[in-house]
């Protein structure tokens, strides 16, 4: 029923447990997953301070590297299933809009994610952006613990 | 992977559509599933109130009557897709606490349930159970729209 899953990644132990679990469910009926990794803009101006340019660019490597280490973890376990997949990186100060977007734009039919991310259960309920996935989101949200 | 669906149901449109796609699902993958349906509890007192006895027995009738209804087509349905089927009656003013329990003493290991449930998208977010069964279960859910 589900052909194409979308695992949103953040590197946290949480997130690494959901893709583990998803691509091993992506295996057993025989999807393809889609690695997801979001990482924040960093601001020109902050509290009416430039930012030098050069440490910008450093920060945007330093954002594309980690994201990249994190997709890797994704590519390696899906190679290693024998399942199909793909990456995506994006930067935005909002994970859960890209997240959204992405499913729609690659025809994913399910987002699996977990229910905290980096935050960790600090917020007490369920992560926000999870939360915000699911307030948003009219593509089926799996939500592993 | 998944083996034991649990699909709660409180008989509105929107948990009518997440059983028929639950059933589905659970076809498309050999799992089983157990349908769950929980009303209220009927209280002697409200507000200093006594409330007859025959009352009180006609509404313990009626929703379990209700129930039944609701079961019945979870019964229904998954018998048409050749699903094995389960199904359990609860009263609880905690809806999400009989889910939570029935999932685990019935070694469901995926709760897949509606966005929204009777009262429908008034609650921006999500609904207020199943927001419930995902800060309290320790069981992945699968939310449906």
């Amino acid at each position: 029923m589900f052909k194409h899953i979308l695992l949103p990644t953040d590197g946290s132990e949480l997130s690494a447990a959901t893709i583990q679990q998803g691509i091993r469910f992506a295996k057993s009926i025989g999807a393809k997953v889609t690695g997801l990794c979001v990482m924040p803009l960093r601001h020109t101006l902050f509290c009416e301070m430039e930012i030098p340019t050069k440490a910008q660019e450093q920060a945007a490597k330093r954002c594309k590297e980690r994201a990249e280490t994190y997709l890797t973890v994704i590519e390696k376990d899906a190679e290693e299933a024998g399942i199909a997949w793909d990456v995506f990186y994006e930067r935005n100060d909002y994970p859960h809009e890209v997240i959204i977007r992405v499913a729609k734009q690659k025809g994913c039919d399910l987002i699996m994610i977990a229910s905290h991310g980096r935050r960790g259960v600090g917020a007490l309920l369920i992560g926000s952006e999870t939360q915000k996935v699911l307030t948003h989101s009219k593509i089926p949200v799996l939500v592993y613990r | 992977m998944f083996k034991h669906i649990l699909l709660p149901t409180d008989g509105s449109e929107l948990s009518a559509t997440a059983i028929g796609q639950g059933i589905r699902f659970a076809k498309s993958i050999g799992a089983k599933v157990t349908g769950i349906c929980v009303m209220p509890l009927q209280h002697p007192f409200s507000y200093e109130t006594e409330i007859p006895m025959d009352a009180l027995e006609q509404a313990a009738k009626r929703y379990k009557e209700l129930a039944g209804t609701y079961l019945a087509a979870i019964e229904k349905g998954a018998k048409e897709a050749g699903v094995a089927c389960d199904i359990v009656f609860e009263k609880n003013d905690y809806p999400y606490e009989a889910i939570i329990r029935a999932a685990e003493q019935k070694g469901c290991d995926l709760i897949m349930m509606a966005s929204h449930g009777r009262r429908g998208v008034g609650a921006l977010l999500i609904g207020s159970e199943t927001q419930k069964v995902l800060t309290h279960t320790k069981i992945p859910v699968l939310v449906y729209r």
